[in-house]
């Protein structure tokens, strides 16, 4: 053979070009589809399992306990990991006598399952049951750990702590703190990524796509649990006692902002609140923020400072206050009394419709108006929980001839409780605003405590100093001294305050107008009168009046403001009050 | 020993290629074995297909360099007449012990139910097992070179020279057919195109072909089960869905696809640079065949674009080794039976990287050199120790000067080229 066959160059290049054929599918496989056919393999070739971070707690001011996380086992079986019925009946009959439920129910529970992997057994099993579960050494059973929110504290706080619920199987902060900081005290998840057989058990852990749990902060909260028991223990008892509906006590530190503590009744248990969605009497409504109504005459010393600032009256002018009706704007007093000339202080101190009114016809609508909103009504006052309402008030465009003659005794606007008390202690604080808090600090999962500074707020002066000063010490004094606040006087310290016992508006539908026969008592003020070191705010809705007991802000209001003050400024100076710690300390240092 | 410098080389390097291939196969094989978890009772060493392919590297090894002292031309019909030549005698035997294996076969993973393949042969704790149709393979190979050779005159003739042929491979395709249809649409593939290589009128093959159609179509037709098994169908079915998903809606999600599926996995997951040596994860049951037929799913897994490429250059330089071969050799057996030989190594790691790589439907075809199985590996190896032996002997001019002559006596490589002065 002399000459080589084509038919074997043929073959050659034939089985070449295959090759190289071959070799370009390798190069598009590899490279071109790599990405694509990689995240179709992922689900098959590897497990996650996620990790759950532990919520954050939260705490008072003093580190007690008021949230917080307690281990939770989860039984689950994994409908995949049986090849046949016989196995599945084999587990159950296992699981029969630890769990107490019939093995028929346990397989009709894998089998009817509605997801084809994940079964969910049971929840919350003992940790007896899931040391011997775990004996069993069941393939496709398996156990879960996961955390339950607990609250130690109970109702106490609940309306500032809230609660934790499911939003679509995903479970979140769904009220109060827990909502508000919720990103914060959940944490991050995390979670295993293991390398799996076809059979799926892990092989080894994929540590390029696990992740670190990371638990959630913790906080630490302004609220005191003692102070925050007096105010409970002293609104419930009146709340009995006077057949009310409903209940608001509020203690701030007026230098601050800080909120000491924060009582809504109705409460509620937060780990069943669940229960309480249907409740009529609402009691998960938080009626410090979410109750707008119309104030009353806690309002009347906004008012006066709001004219002696403008310069629109000064402290000693003296107003006519008719013979109980003002007739040319419809305006009665408070029983009628006929009180002819009033001084400003007495005004306060009667809470003389008539002679607000004409202070306000003295500011006029548009410094009335700037004045009511400079106070931070119609706006939200900032504080760290969700679902806080703004109020209206409404603007000068809108207001007819009697709106300006209302608003200074605190009708034709509505506020909310933490409107008030932060209004009174711009009062209290010479005239400096503050924003009201519940967040003192946060603890992150390593420990380390980060404060959160005391927000300045907007650096301004509301009122002058000595406005404030003046109504604080001599005007408001006067109401607890001669006026309509004389239940909340407290022997040694000087009290300030003022009574309000507000009509409550008819839904239009019901005709409009005041309800005649209902009204909320409120007393608001602080003390001491020279440097207050709290501010204190308590509101009873519709006090039964047909009780006979009494029903303004000066016989049920009032009591309970002097109860919760003594106590907390007893429970803050070692059992003494303020005035008399400083006279006592005195006298035991000897002569310098 | 005096030999031309030119084949020496060459039979050097296809031995460095095949050396090189079969490395390559006892480590990946072994990276595919061996699992984590898996603890070895060494009362059964041989039931692991990972070490029992350890052991065989250096006896595949051993048995090429002896098969390569060994002259081809021991294959051919010429010299003593075939009753002297071992071809006849490996013919028979292979077909006996298909025909045994028609009975007593038993079938080895994904055939387990329906085909009889391997014969079992129970030797103490370890169960050898053997495939008769890969050393039938060889057999019609060797058959066909030598055959080819001895009625070279005849070869052009249909009656004397191909159709004698042609019942040969009949009889074996036929015999292996019913249980490995690929194995022996394989076989059939390699004798045509040995056959163009002999030079038959191609033509020729257009007899066979138009047989086959009409025989297949009777066999649908009359016994649809015997051929179209359902595992068979829903293979083609599966494969055809990849190309055309419109016509077979149900057929991607069936179980037939899984090997193919996984495949395509374990090459996408290797991406260009791999995960690394033995850090595959498709071992872990998620690839059955992965030490078998699937071999080369897991290099690209582990070793990437860049081991695959490699295996498959291998491949390019053994077949353009093999060829070389083939263009130098004077001798018109050495030629037939180096151009058999290579032909059917390259095309069937051809085949098996096409199935690999889900260019074609999945046959049960070893990737030569590399896949785990005894008798695959022992069998290749003796080829390629035949082809070593042709490639050292392809320039002797005994050979050239001893073609036509029929009488002459068997010359034992090396003692030849003392003969060849007193001859010349």
């Amino acid at each position: 053979m002399k000459k080589t066959q084509p038919s074997i160059i043929l073959i050659l290049l034939f089985l070449v070009l295959l090759f190289g054929l071959l070799g370009w599918r390798l190069f598009h496989l590899q490279y071109c589809q790599a990405q694509n056919a990689r995240l179709h393999s992922h689900d098959q070739l590897h497990a996650v399992v996620p990790v759950s971070p532990q919520r954050g707690a939260i705490m008072d001011c003093r580190g007690r306990i008021l949230a917080d996380v307690q281990e939770k086992y989860i039984l689950f079986a994994d409908r995949n990991s049986f090849p046949g019925p016989d196995m599945l009946k084999e587990a159950a009959w296992q699981l029969q006598p630890i769990l107490d439920i019939p093995s028929h129910e346990i397989c009709a529970a894998i089998y009817g399952g509605l997801t084809p992997g994940y079964i969910k057994l049971k929840e919350g099993i003992t940790t007896d049951q899931r040391d011997e579960i775990q004996a069993c050494n069941l393939h496709g059973i398996g156990i879960q750990t996961d955390w339950e929110r607990i609250y130690p504290c109970g109702a106490l706080t609940s309306h500032v702590v809230g609660y934790v619920g499911y939003l679509e199987d995903k479970r979140e902060g769904v009220a109060g703190l827990e909502l508000k900081y919720n990103s914060l005290l959940e944490g991050r998840e995390g979670k295993e990524v293991y390398v799996v057989d076809s059979r799926r058990r892990p092989i080894g852990m994929a540590l390029d796509d696990s992740r670190d749990v990371h638990n959630g902060a913790g906080l630490v909260l302004t609220i005191d649990a003692t102070i925050q028991q007096f105010v409970r223990q002293a609104l419930l008892k009146q709340m009995q006692k006077y057949q009310a509906e409903s209940a608001v006590g509020i203690v701030m530190d007026p230098r601050s902002g800080e909120i000491l503590a924060l009582v809504s009744l109705p409460d509620f248990a937060p780990s069943e609140y669940s229960s309480y969605v249907e409740d009529k009497k609402l009691p998960l409504k938080n009626r410090a923020l979410c109750d707008p109504y119309e104030p009353g005459s806690i309002f009347k010393p906004i008012a006066v400072a709001i004219a002696l600032d403008a310069g629109s009256i000064r402290s000693n002018d003296v107003f006519y206050c008719e013979n109980g009706y003002f007739t040319q704007y419809k305006i009665g007093e408070f029983l009628n009394h006929p009180y002819g000339n009033l001084s400003v202080k007495q005004i306060l101190a009667k809470s003389s419709n008539v002679g607000m009114a004409k202070i306000g016809l003295k500011i006029g609508q548009k410094r009335l108006y700037d004045g009511v909103r400079l106070f931070g009504f119609g706006e939200k006052t900032g504080i760290d929980l969700p679902g806080e309402d703004a109020g209206v008030v409404w603007p000068t465009n809108v207001w007819d001839k009697y709106t300006v003659t209302r608003i200074p005794f605190g009708h034709a606007l509505t506020v909310t409780t933490i409107q008030i008390i932060r209004a009174y202690c711009i009062i209290a604080n010479d005239g400096h605003p503050v924003i009201p808090h519940l967040v003192k600090a946060m603890i992150d999962e390593k420990g380390q405590v980060f404060p959160v500074p005391p927000d300045p707020g907007f650096v301004a002066q509301v009122i002058k100093q000595e406005t404030a000063k003046w109504l604080r010490e001599t005007a408001l004094v006067e109401v607890i001294k001669n006026g309509t606040g004389d239940q909340a006087k407290i022997a040694g310290i000087q009290t300030w305050g003022k009574t309000g016992t507000a009509n409550i508006a008819r839904p239009r539908e019901q005709g409009g107008g005041y309800d005649e026969k209902n009204y909320i008592a409120s007393f608001v003020g602080g003390a001491p009168a020279e440097k207050p070191e709290l501010v204190v705010l308590v509101s009873i809705r519709k006090p039964n009046r047909s009780l006979g007991i009494g029903y303004s802000g000066g016989r049920v209001a009032a009591p309970v403001f002097r109860e919760i003050m003594e106590n907390t400024l007893k429970y803050m100076h070692g059992g003494q009050l303020p005035e008399k710690a400083v006279a006592s300390k005195a006298a035991d240092m000897p002569d310098s | 020993m005096v030999r031309s410098r030119g084949s020496d080389s060459l039979s050097y390097l296809i031995e460095a290629v095949v050396l090189l291939l079969m490395a390559t196969g006892t480590v990946f094989v072994f990276s595919a074995g061996a699992n984590v978890k898996t603890t070895y009772d060494f009362r059964h060493f041989y039931a692991f297909t990972t070490l029992r392919n350890i052991v065989l590297f250096p006896l595949a090894v051993l048995v090429m360099y002896l098969v390569a002292r060994m002259d081809y031309r021991r294959l051919g019909f010429l010299r003593s007449g075939a009753s002297k030549s071992w071809t006849p005698y490996l013919l028979a035997l292979a077909i006996s012990l298909l025909v045994l294996t028609l009975f007593i076969g038993q079938g080895i993973g994904p055939e387990r139910q329906f085909a009889r393949r391997w014969l079992r042969i129970p030797l103490g704790s370890a169960n050898i097992s053997f495939q008769p149709s890969e050393l039938a393979k060889w057999a019609v190979i060797f058959f066909l070179a030598a055959f080819m050779v001895y009625k070279s005159d005849s070869m052009k003739s249909l009656f004397r020279g191909f159709l004698p042929a042609c019942a040969v491979i009949g009889v074996v395709v036929l015999l292996i057919i019913t249980q490995d249809f690929g194995t022996a649409a394989f076989i059939g593939l390699v004798a045509f195109l040995l056959l163009t290589m002999g030079g038959i009128r191609w033509w020729h093959l257009l007899g066979p072909v138009l047989a086959v159609i009409p025989l297949g179509f009777i066999l649908w037709i009359t016994a649809p089960n015997f051929l179209l098994t359902e595992t068979r169908l829903h293979r083609i079915e599966g494969y055809l869905a990849r190309f055309w998903p419109d016509l077979y809606p149900d057929v991607t999600a069936a179980a037939q696809n899984y090997q193919a599926d996984q495949s395509l996995v374990a090459i996408s997951t290797g991406g260009i640079w791999g995960t690394g040596l033995g850090k595959g994860i498709l071992k872990y049951g998620h690839l059955p065949e992965d030490t078998s037929d699937f071999i080369f799913a897991i290099i690209c897994e582990e070793m990437g674009f860049v081991g695959g490429v490699f295996v498959i250059l291998l491949f390019v330089v053994f077949v353009v080794l093999g060829f070389a071969v083939v263009v130098r050799c004077r001798d018109r057996l050495g030629k037939l039976l180096a151009g058999g030989i290579v032909t059917a190594i390259g095309l069937q790691a051809a085949i098996n990287i096409g199935v690999v790589t889900v260019v074609l439907p999945t046959k049960g075809i070893p990737l030569p050199f590399i896949s785990a199985g005894g008798t695959s590996m022992l069998v290749t190896a003796a080829a390629v120790g035949v082809l070593l032996n042709v490639a050292r002997n392809c320039e002797d001019e005994t050979t050239l000067v001893a073609q036509p002559c029929e009488e002459t006596p068997i010359v034992p490589r090396g003692t030849c080229l003392s003969f060849r002065g007193v001859r010349a």
